[in-house]
């Protein structure tokens, strides 16, 4: 009996362990939790990039139909080359955008409509990156903070969850970039620069900035160190550098259109 | 004994209560920490491998005891109506094991509840505010069920004549509806995780969805039909794993031929629902394409695309193991010799068809495997691993199972009908058309575009199928009166061949959680699909080699409990044994099997 028990044992557990073998030596492929992004309005062109192609060869399930050649087109190395080309009114960043969140505007020749909306999975800050990668693959970068910012204030104006799914990009403050006014009080920024008539004065006065124009703005909170305003030689040196890291690009985006709207 | 009885009765109700009363409790105490505690912890293996384990094994005894009485109750009806009392004795001894099988699945149910409760306590609430009132009924109709169940276990001796023996078979067919409609509604809670209602959104309040709309997605029927058969697979398998060990327990011939009969009952079952199984599955993996294209491809083509691949070699071990067995089985039977010589060619057959069914294709690959394999397929096996040469050998493999099936129905018979040979002739012409109609599509497939490519598959079920019905109604014709060349020797049968029982019972256990894995994980890091995101540290969804490792343990876990459940029921016929000195089981004389029967 004991020697009938023993071999239905050996027979089941023997079954079960080559199971087990052939399942763990087979290539491993683990389906990802696409990271959140925490760029800030700083973000370089090559972090953009990076983040991207975590984004397209993980977690954001690209490599699923990409790059196998019957599903949909290849892009590694090829489509920073064509995306410019593939509509007319679009450039290559702005087609590849809409590539990402209406896949169906365009689909290439040959190949079924079979992509999704990426909204559903990826936060705005997460579709940019990947945008940034696109781009790269045998084109010239050129997405920017400034593209992220623009796309959560639409997405926040049109009130389009998708764009800015739960969970995207956090930063160090708290107040929502609707109210800029507020932000430059957490961010202690009127310590240093008046506001409405009240600040400190180790910074030029936030009123009548806008005359200096968005760029400068912007600019000048990402490199203090760039430009020193007339008048502040002495305390050059005295702004943070790190509001850069700090702020959301849509929050920075928030401070500078405020700023600049200032007479 | 009583007592025993007694605890066995309560022990389904005790476990459903207490999972009832979490249902019940939970909620509020859960929508209260919703803001604290989204998550909870469990040691070593943590939380989502608390879920997996306590999910897998109730669903596992959850099958068992839907699928169990399914077979006994059909196996019941072929007594009764064939007018051979082994099917009612066959059926009875099931239902015995099905009385400790209830108690395991309650308890594993309750547990499962305890930990979604306690491990994933928001989302379980979101749940419970969605699906609530099914919560309930479902609670109502399993105690139902349980009621019915041992009015038809306890009143089998009662019920065994006349009227009140078909009264007593339409117990058993009220078991299986109540059983059916309970898994249906759980069915519901599942599929809602998978494919949620277009209008459910991430900003949906719970309570603003529609029950019905929720219960009804689209993959419910689906799962529900894939569920139905595959519970009909796994009943007839774990009858034939029984079967075996007792064969090989046996101390008596009458014994030993009683329990070859009825793996053979168990095994003729299982292959044959396993056969239809493959149609079911193309329809919910169709539904899932048409739910979300996306969520399709993830499942075929990304992440999970090598699953597929052991899948196909996992199937292939059934088709092999089922085949092999009745091979085997063949020895037994009195004229079957003159089948021999086809063995080796349908072997050839079916090893041609699960390798080129476990051929991969396109698979996520890297660049390294790109730049070895000359381009993103293999330039040879990428011929094969197409769905055009699958289809083929798949429809082929069963076309070969079911020329087994039919060789050795007719081994030990001779047709006295004046037609005999026409008919063979017409037989015989009926699989070879339907072959080369299987043949045909698969090649024609190379030539034409995808969406034609995906329709010949339908061609080629169609031929198989009709094939199928067509020579098994004319081989019952044929066979009306047939001349016997000797009766089949029951208990004639070498070891080697119960361990293949043991090998489709593992596999079909092992296949259910790889399965359970594979319409799980197309969720990805959601709980439910693109609504409700997982965001516990464990939301990515784990490749092949770990996942393979808990279904393993899981398997393992499940089976030393079957095995523990089949002692037990051991335990009730020894006094028999000891008493009549042959096989009784309780209530019944003893009766071994008349000997001519297949």
């Amino acid at each position: 009996m004991w020697r009938t028990n023993l071999s239905v044992a050996f027979v089941v557990i023997g079954t079960l362990a080559v199971y087990t073998a052939v399942a763990n030596i087979i290539p491993q492929v683990e389906s990802e939790v696409p990271t959140e992004l925490s760029l800030g309005a700083d973000v370089t062109a090559d972090e953009l990039v990076a983040a991207g192609g975590e984004l397209y060869s993980g977690a954001g399930g690209c490599t699923a139909c990409h790059g196998l050649g019957t599903r949909a087109p290849d892009v590694v190395g090829v489509v920073g080359r064509v995306c410019a080309e593939r509509k007319p009114e679009l450039d290559c960043k702005a087609y590849l955008y809409e590539s990402l969140i209406d896949p169906g505007a365009y689909v290439v020749e040959g190949f079924q409509p079979i992509m999704p909306d990426m909204r559903r999975t990826l936060s705005s800050q997460q579709i940019w990156a990947t945008v940034a990668f696109l781009q790269s693959q045998g084109g010239e970068v050129t997405v920017t903070a400034a593209d992220i910012g623009a796309a959560e204030n639409a997405a926040e104006q049109d009130g389009s969850a998708g764009a800015a799914p739960p969970g995207a990009a956090g930063s160090g403050f708290a107040t929502h970039p609707s109210d800029p006014a507020g932000l430059l009080q957490e961010a202690a920024c009127t310590a240093c620069h008046v506001l409405d008539g009240v600040g400190g004065p180790i910074g030029p006065p936030f009123d009548g900035m806008g005359e200096l124009g968005a760029d400068y703005i912007r600019r000048s909170i990402l490199y203090p160190a760039a430009d020193t305003a007339q008048g502040y030689e002495a305390l050059a040196g005295t702004m943070p550098a790190t509001f850069g890291g700090q702020l959301s690009a849509i929050q920075l985006e928030a401070i500078v259109q405020f700023l600049a709207e200032r007479p | 004994m009583r007592g025993r009885r007694a605890a066995l009765r309560l022990a389904p109700l005790a476990g459903l209560l207490a999972a009832a009363l979490v249902a019940v409790l939970i909620p509020g105490a859960a929508q209260a920490q919703e803001a604290v505690r989204p998550y909870g912890d469990f040691p070593v293996i943590g939380a989502r491998g608390a879920i997996w384990i306590s999910a897998q094994v109730h669903l596992m005894f959850a099958a068992f005891v839907l699928g169990v009485p399914m077979f006994a109750v059909v196996v019941e009806a072929i007594g009764i109506f064939g007018g051979d009392r082994r099917y009612d004795k066959l059926a009875r001894e099931f239902t015995r094991l099905l009385l400790i099988a209830y108690s395991a699945t309650a308890i594993w149910g309750a547990i499962l509840t305890f930990a979604l409760s306690s491990l994933y306590p928001r989302f379980w609430s979101y749940l419970t505010v969605i699906f609530g009132p099914s919560m309930w009924v479902y609670a109502g109709l399993f105690i139902v069920e349980s009621f019915t169940l041992y009015l038809y276990y306890y009143g089998w001796d009662r019920w065994s004549a006349g009227r009140a023996k078909l009264g007593h078979l339409g117990l058993g067919v009220l078991l299986n509806i109540w059983g059916t409609i309970v898994m249906f509604i759980a069915n519901g809670w599942l599929t809602y995780m998978m494919s949620p209602p277009a209008d459910v959104t991430a900003d949906t309040a719970p309570e603003t969805v529609q029950l019905w709309s929720a219960l009804f997605n689209a993959t419910w029927m689906p799962i529900n039909i894939h569920r139905l058969i595959a519970n009909v697979v796994f009943g007839g398998a774990i009858v034939g794993m029984y079967a075996a060990y007792r064969f090989l327990a046996a101390r008596t011939d009458e014994e030993r031929a009683h329990y070859d009969w009825m793996g053979y009952v168990g095994n003729f079952i299982a292959i044959g629902a396993l056969i239809v199984l493959p149609f079911a599955g193309y329809y919910l993996g169709r539904e899932i394409y048409e739910f979300n294209q996306t969520m399709g491809i993830t499942m075929m083509g990304g992440f999970m695309s090598w699953l597929w691949i052991i899948q196909a070699f996992l199937i292939g071990v059934l088709f092999l193991a089922g085949n092999y067995y009745l091979w085997t089985g063949m020895g037994r039977i009195p004229g079957a010799e003159r089948f021999t010589p086809y063995v080796k060619w349908m072997l050839l057959v079916l090893v041609i068809g699960v390798i080129v069914w476990a051929t991969p294709h396109t698979m996520i690959a890297s660049r390294e495997e790109i730049a070895a394999m000359g381009g993103t397929h293999h330039p040879f096996l990428g011929v094969l691993g197409v769905m055009s040469a699958k289809n083929t050998a798949v429809n082929l493999m069963i076309l070969t199972t079911f020329l087994s099936f039919l060789l050795y129905r007719r081994a030990n018979k001779e047709p006295v009908v004046p037609w005999a040979k026409t008919g063979t002739l017409v037989q015989g012409a009926a699989l070879g058309l339907s072959a080369a109609v299987v043949l045909f599509y698969g090649v024609y497939g190379y030539f034409v575009t995808a969406i034609v490519r995906i329709g010949f598959s339908v061609y080629q079920v169609l031929a198989v199928l009709a094939a199928m019905v067509f020579v098994i109604v004319l081989d019952i014709a044929m066979m009306r009166g047939a001349r016997s060349r000797g009766a089949i020797r029951w208990g004639r049968m070498p070891a080697r061949s119960q361990y293949a029982l043991f090998i489709l019972a593992v596999t079909f256990t092992w296949l259910m959680g790889l399965m359970g894995f594979a319409r799980s994980g197309i969720r990805q890091h959601w709980h439910v699909y693109e609504v409700i995101r997982d965001t516990s540290p464990q939301a990515s969804t784990p490749a092949l080699g770990p996942a393979a490792t808990m279904i393993s343990v899981c398997v393992l876990i499940f089976l030393g409990l079957v095995a523990v459940i089949f002692w037990l029921g051991g335990l009730v016929e020894k006094p028999a044994h000891k008493r009549d000195g042959g096989l009784v089981v309780a209530g019944l004389p003893a009766a071994g099997p008349s000997g001519s029967g297949s």
